[in-house]
């Protein structure tokens, strides 16, 4: 396909809108409603502008804007300071400005739900933030994508800080050391290296070219060894804000930042531009051929390609991040490892290198942006309607807030690949494209990878569905004053050592699977009583005794029991339906603190990298003292969906809206646009499409 | 190396005194001396520069660079010592002196203020501030 | 000689001579040194720009574009020269903007009196003479003019620690100008020339003794300026005299002392001795580069640990200049001209920040960096300014941070020397973990939050109730003898963000303006 480039001013005005923007939010501090309109204007004039370039860009024209046409300086040497839309960089910000539209009327509505403070620098770095993604989507050679990549980490940190307590400036430290250590070091280091490859061969360049820069590879001819490690450097910079495993530890501690930056931002903007660089890395500086061209040479295994490795690490992250999502009871952070998980789909899908599985990647990038969004929505309106932020205390919560679950429900299902929604679409692609990849693989490990990758995914969608149905299972089919404990949340990493016939302490070991005896004999029938009336009663004062219901081993009266103490279940510990009131649940809190110091009460951030195990992570709640959720006394109010009167249109709206483009995605993708873009990119870079 | 030394005696003896100076900056404790000991590196390297300048030519000495008067030059040709070394070291005294003289009006200053110039209560009593 | 001709000499001159004003009219006026430092200052940027249009407006060599000024009529090798070609016009603009921009905060903030003002002219003179000088020997009676005045600004404020800091800048500083000295002994002895035009015609052919001497040489010249410029481990100087230095001289001597002394060292090394003598003398680029790279690391890892703000940056200075020091031992051109592009950028940046400092010092009363604490929602523009300056100085685009760095680490890849690559790539790491410190405090940390620190002038003390905060603040002011900050101040430190941003877009700028100077120095483009 030929490609006829055009200069236009339209690029540099859709990065300019949202930057001018900046200056009105804050002029108008005094006027929410007026600061809140330049948001909105914003992201309409934004999406106009770059939708209107997206027929020409369908068809093949790509529009440039460039410093040195327009001014005659050069940035730095040799380099231009330069904008182009071209397919790839249109599929991000078209997603990224459609989705901002909505997300300021959902941060309107959050803001001024939870009555924020400094809601005029939180709308003005937001629109910061907003300007400098679709810089990066647009950026035409490395160092602009460098400038505006570091310029984002930057604008994004007033976000990620926003609380400012002590715990949003830890995060905000995290966050800064890991997106500039990736940017900074890494990127640059790269973006240096590639230049002086580049310059070895001809005219030094960092532009992007559909299909890799052709003296970079004329250069990694001679030069083969820094050409890996450029390739390699490049990946790990954009790696880190794509949350690639190990470097992935900021995104969830990122998750202290109010909920439409964890949306927009940490769903969308944020780890879409690293994903987005890494297809830019694999699709238009180094090509698709590059990795297999110049592998690695390994002692004892040969010679393995490039890709190989990245996509051994992004299928890890994928299957391991699920695997730590199960157990997280904050119902952000379970949606952050979610979002760690399925951007190394991306990642992976990129890696195999065939057409069909770089087409499900790309597609990838707005199935997932839109369920996720949806998810953190809900979650977010969920946290300003009710103050509730745990899943175990989320039981019978689809009384409250209907529309709200259902579109968790679909954003839910849309994650996990079901078919009708557009994770599926894109899941499809990745899975015809790792068997397809298997068919054509030269190396030979590579075929074994290739399913490898294949089963990883397969594993993944399975336990997307293990940690998202939960929430929608106890929204909607629970209720507050009766429902199951989670043991996969409440309960210890590997289960109780009960299970498995270990009793500590008792010198017999024998295990009672029936609700079994005391030790003591006679008490018995008086306990079993005294128990089980309470629990009929629905209601139970087991927050003023002293021996709380734990599942602790070493208290006397647990041991009578084989798995938990209380059969009914009515009064699990930690949830709504233990204690007549909140104040209850916070002295059980204090009590449980107490009683698991000797397990350790981490912050999760100190074992993340370790391993895919967090035994902790339920203790993380204790040490927030503050938090008042849960259903109020009483159970929660019942809203019915139709009057939407569950919460503010301002959150409500954007919620159905994405929820449906979730479910458009799905059923007609054709016409949704991103398929054709994504194909137009495949085919640009490899020269033949998929569909 | 005596030959060396013999020879190039005002280089050797630069070093010592640039040593002494040195020493004399590093390990005295009263200020008036550590500047006395700036005094004596910028006077070793004077004394370097007017060596530099010293010329001899088959064993005769070079005569002070003192053009006389006279237009008419003398059998043979002249043979000075080069005066710009010379120049250098004026002007480096010059300087020295400059230095000295703000320097020892910093250690007025700082006496009048602590009433002590010994380093190490000056420490004392700064780290105490 | 032309009249372009004779501004070096006026650039020079003019300020000296115009020192002696304020002290002369100080005996019948009162308060009449700033109005005199602002004339002449103003006098000096409007000839910097002119020296510049001139030199960058022609085209040619680098020794032929220069605007050479002869002292006295004797041309060289015998005669001074003042030289203003490529790279020394950019110094000259640096400091005739900067000394004008510092003036700003002076007037209200700074010390005042006729004889600082006088000491302040001299300052300028000498830094311009050491700009511009092409004579070694000359270049010492500068360099140590210019020490003078510093040790004597130093000296100019309130309280004894100035005193101290200043007798130990002394020391320290003539110790140092003292070894180069030597080394320019050395040089005269193996060629018999003093001007750095003649004698970079002459080194290239030296060998046998000739070529000991001029090699013991370097190795005084480069000590000598390591103590000046401050890098490790001869940096320990810096600190104390940037902090006890009354705030309206640091900007002054941060921006300018340094720098100058880092373009000296850059001209002998690539005017006089030249790229390939220093590759050909065994480890003399090895050493560079190792002082320069250590510099880096060290001074970035002890500002981290620095409570007090002034302090901090004086460290990061030590880190920077590291930064161009390494760079220059790189001896390629992509790195030369990062070096001096960082030279001026950095130079920019710390006079803003300095001001900044010496800002908030006045207004807010905070020194140290837990006082900063929610400076944003106190002092919103002086905070903005700073969080710019300070961005910038980490090398985030687009800033002259950036792309000084840029070409650095180019440089660094061309000569294949990884290690410092590593080094530079690091420095953005290490430079972001004080300022983010900075930033942290001012932005997201409230005040009541921490204790305001002991010790400090001019703070509240204790902390304050919640509704103390604002009144705190009066106290503080109030203590400063009603000092209040000026629209002046603010639009200098304002001016001075924005143009670390503009120039971030100016690499092809900088490119074509030392294109000459580049080529002039030889060097390979990559070993």
């Amino acid at each position: 396909m030929s490609e006829h480039v055009v200069t236009d001013p339209r690029p540099l005005a859709a990065v300019l809108v949202s930057a001018i923007a900046v200056v009105f939010i804050v002029a108008s501090y005094r006027y929410p409603n007026v600061r809140e309109g330049w948001s909105v204007l914003a992201a309409l004039a934004k999406f106009g502008i770059v939708a209107s370039m997206l027929p020409g860009v369908m068809d093949g024209t790509i529009y440039v804007w460039s410093l040195e046409e327009a001014t005659g300086l050069q940035f730095v040497a040799g380099v231009d300071f330069a904008l182009r839309a071209d397919p790839l960089g249109m599929l991000f910000a078209l997603l990224a400005s459609f989705l901002w539209i909505f997300t300021s009327f959902y941060a309107a509505g959050y803001m001024r739900g939870l009555d924020e403070h400094a809601q005029t620098r939180f709308f003005a770095a937001f629109a910061a933030s907003l300007s400098t993604a679709v810089g990066i989507a647009f950026a035409s050679n490395l160092l602009t994508i460098f400038v505006f990549y570091e310029l984002l980490s930057l604008v994004t940190y007033p976000l990620v800080a926003h609380n400012e307590d002590s715990e949003a400036r830890i995060a905000g430290r995290k966050y800064l050391t890991y997106t500039f250590f990736g940017g900074g070091v890494f990127l640059l280091a790269g973006t240096v290296l590639v230049y002086w490859l580049t310059s070895q061969a001809g005219e030094a360049t960092l532009a992007f070219e559909a299909g890799g820069i052709g003296l970079l590879t004329d250069a990694a001819a001679s030069d083969p060894a820094i050409a890996q490690a450029a390739f390699y450097l490049l990946i790990a910079g954009f790696g880190v804000k794509a949350a690639v495993m190990p470097l992935h530890s900021w995104l969830a501690d990122a998750m202290v930042a109010p909920t439409p930056v964890s949306g927009l931002l940490h769903a969308v903007a944020v780890v879409k531009s690293g994903a987005f660089g890494v297809a830019r890395v694999y699709l238009d500086t180094f090509g698709l051929e590059f990795p297999t061209a110049f592998p690695l040479s390994v002692p004892f295994v040969g010679d393995v390609p490039l890709n190989i490795p990245v996509a051994i690490l992004a299928a890890f992250t994928l299957t391991a991040a699920s695997i730590i999502a199960l157990r997280k009871d904050h119902l952000k952070r379970r949606l952050a490892y979610s979002t760690t998980a399925q951007l190394s789909y991306i990642v992976v899908g990129l890696s195999m290198l065939h057409p069909i599985a770089v087409l499900g990647a790309l597609l990838h990038i707005p199935a997932h942006a839109f369920g996720k969004l949806t998810l953190f929505f809900c979650a977010g309106a969920v946290h300003v309607e009710t103050h509730t932020d745990y899943v175990s205390e989320m039981a019978g919560i689809g009384k409250r807030m209907p529309l709200t679950m259902g579109a968790f429900a679909v954003g839910a299902a849309s994650m996990a690949g079901i078919p009708l929604l557009g994770g599926f679409v894109s899941k499809f692609y990745l899975l015809i494209g790792a068997a397809s990849g298997a068919e054509v693989a030269t190396f030979g490990l590579e075929v074994i990878w290739l399913w490898i990758f294949a089963g990883a995914l397969i594993v993944s969608g399975v336990l997307n569905i293990a940690y998202l149905w939960p929430v929608v299972y106890t929204a909607f089919f629970e209720s507050e004053d009766r429902h199951d404990a989670k043991p996969l949340l409440e309960f210890r990493a590997g289960g109780q050592p009960e299970s498995y016939g270990v009793l500590e302490g008792e010198p017999n070991g024998v295990v009672a699977t029936d609700g079994g005896r005391d030790a003591n004999g006679e008490d018995d029938g008086r306990e079993d009583e005294s128990v089980i009336d309470e629990a009929s009663d629905g209601t139970t004062d087991h927050g003023e005794d002293d021996d709380a219901p734990l599942p602790d081993h070493d208290d006397p009266e647990r041991d009578a029991y084989a798995v938990d103490a209380h059969p009914s279940d009515a009064d699990v510990p930690f949830g709504p339906g233990s204690s007549d009131s909140s104040d209850g649940a916070d002295s059980e809190h204090v009590h449980d603190h107490d009683t698991h110091e000797a397990t350790g009460s981490h912050d999760e951030h100190n074992d993340d990298r370790s391993s895919h195990d967090d035994k902790h992570d339920h203790h993380d709640h204790h040490d927030d003292h503050h938090h008042h959720g849960g259903a109020p006394m009483g159970g929660w109010e019942r809203k019915s969906p139709v009057t939407f009167a569950e919460s503010t249109w301002l959150m409500l709206m954007p919620i159905t809206v994405i929820a449906i483009g979730a479910i458009t995605l799905g059923i007609v993708p054709d016409y949704a646009v991103f398929l054709e873009l994504a194909d137009t990119i495949v085919e640009a870079v490899t020269g033949e499409g998929v569909r | 190396m005596i030959e060396l030394l013999a020879t190039r005696y005002a280089y050797a003896l630069m070093f010592v005194l640039l040593g002494i100076g040195l020493y004399m900056v590093i390990a005295s404790e009263n200020l008036v001396k550590k500047l006395i000991g700036v005094n004596l590196f910028q006077t070793a390297i004077f004394l370097f520069f007017v060596a530099v300048a010293y010329v001899e030519v088959d064993g005769e000495p070079g005569g002070s660079p003192v053009v006389p008067a006279t237009t008419e030059p003398a059998a043979g040709d002249l043979i000075l010592a080069s005066p710009l070394p010379h120049v250098i070291v004026l002007t480096a005294i010059v300087v020295g002196i400059a230095l000295t003289a703000v320097g020892l009006a910093l250690i007025v200053r700082i006496h009048a203020e602590y009433g002590t110039l010994r380093e190490d209560t000056l420490r004392e009593v700064r780290a105490d501030e | 000689m032309s009249d372009v001709d004779l501004l070096p000499a006026l650039l020079v001159v003019g300020p000296i001579l115009l020192a002696t004003v304020p002290v002369l009219l100080g005996l019948r006026y009162d308060r009449t040194g700033w109005s005199v430092a602002l004339g002449t200052t103003l006098g000096v940027f409007a000839g910097a720009c002119y020296l510049a249009l001139e030199v960058y407006s022609a085209d040619g060599v680098n020794r032929e574009i220069a605007v050479i000024h002869e002292l006295g009529g004797f041309s060289q090798p015998m005669g001074i020269e003042l030289v203003a070609d490529t790279f020394s016009t950019l110094i000259v603009l640096l400091v005739a903007g900067t000394a004008l921009g510092v003036l700003a905060y002076t007037r209200v903030g700074g010390p005042r009196g006729n004889t600082f003002y006088s000491g302040y002219l001299l300052l300028v003179g000498g830094l311009l003479g050491l700009s511009m000088t092409g004579d070694v020997f000359n270049m010492f009676v500068f360099l140590e003019i210019v020490g003078l005045g510093t040790y004597a600004l130093i000296s100019s404020g309130d309280g004894p620690e100035s005193a101290f800091a200043a007798l130990k800048y002394l020391i320290i500083g003539t110790v140092g100008a003292s070894i180069y000295l030597i080394g320019v002994g050395f040089l005269f002895m193996a060629t018999g020339h003093l001007n750095m035009h003649a004698l970079g015609g002459e080194i290239p052919g030296l060998e046998g003794q000739n070529l000991q001497l001029a090699r013991a040489g370097f190795a005084f010249i480069f000590v000598g300026f390591a103590i000046k410029v401050a890098q490790w481990p001869l940096h320990s100087w810096q600190p104390d005299a940037y902090q006890h230095a009354p705030d309206g001289v640091t900007p002054l001597i941060a921006a300018l002392v340094s720098t100058v002394s880092a373009y000296a060292l850059g001209r002998l090394m690539f005017t006089v001795f030249g790229g390939d003598f220093i590759a050909a003398t065994p480890y003399a680029a090895a050493v560079v580069v190792t002082v320069g790279a250590v510099s880096v690391i060290a001074g970035s890892t002890l500002a981290v640990i620095q409570t007090d703000v002034k302090r901090m940056l004086a460290y990061s200075s030590v880190s920077q200049f590291g930064l161009i020091v390494a760079a220059y031992g790189l001896l390629t051109e992509t790195a030369l001209l990062g070096a001096v592009i960082h030279l001026i950028g950095h130079g920019l940046m710390k006079a803003g920040l300095f001001l900044a400092v010496g800002v908030i010092a006045l207004g807010y009363g905070a020194r140290t960096v837990d006082a900063y604490a929610g400076l944003a929602q106190h002092r919103p523009y002086v905070a903005g300014s700073m969080a710019v300056l300070l961005i910038a100085l980490v090398g985030i685009p687009p800033s002259i941070g950036f792309i000084g760095k840029w070409y650095i680490a180019v440089g660094a890849i061309e000569a294949q020397s990884w290690l410092v690559a590593g080094v530079i790539f690091l420095s953005t790491m290490l430079t972001l973990a004080y300022v983010a410190r900075l930033l942290e405090r001012m932005y997201f940390t409230p005040r009541s939050a921490l204790e305001s620190p002991r010790g400090t002038a001019g703070t509240e003390p204790g902390p304050a109730a919640a509704g103390g905060a604002l009144t705190d603040g009066g106290r503080a002011m109030g203590a400063t003898a009603g000092r209040r900050v000026t629209i002046g101040m603010l639009a200098v430190v304002a001016l001075t963000a924005v143009i670390a941003v503009v120039l971030g877009f100016s690499g092809d700028v900088f490119t074509e303006l030392l294109a000459p100077f580049i080529e002039s120095a030889e060097l390979e483009v990559s070993p």
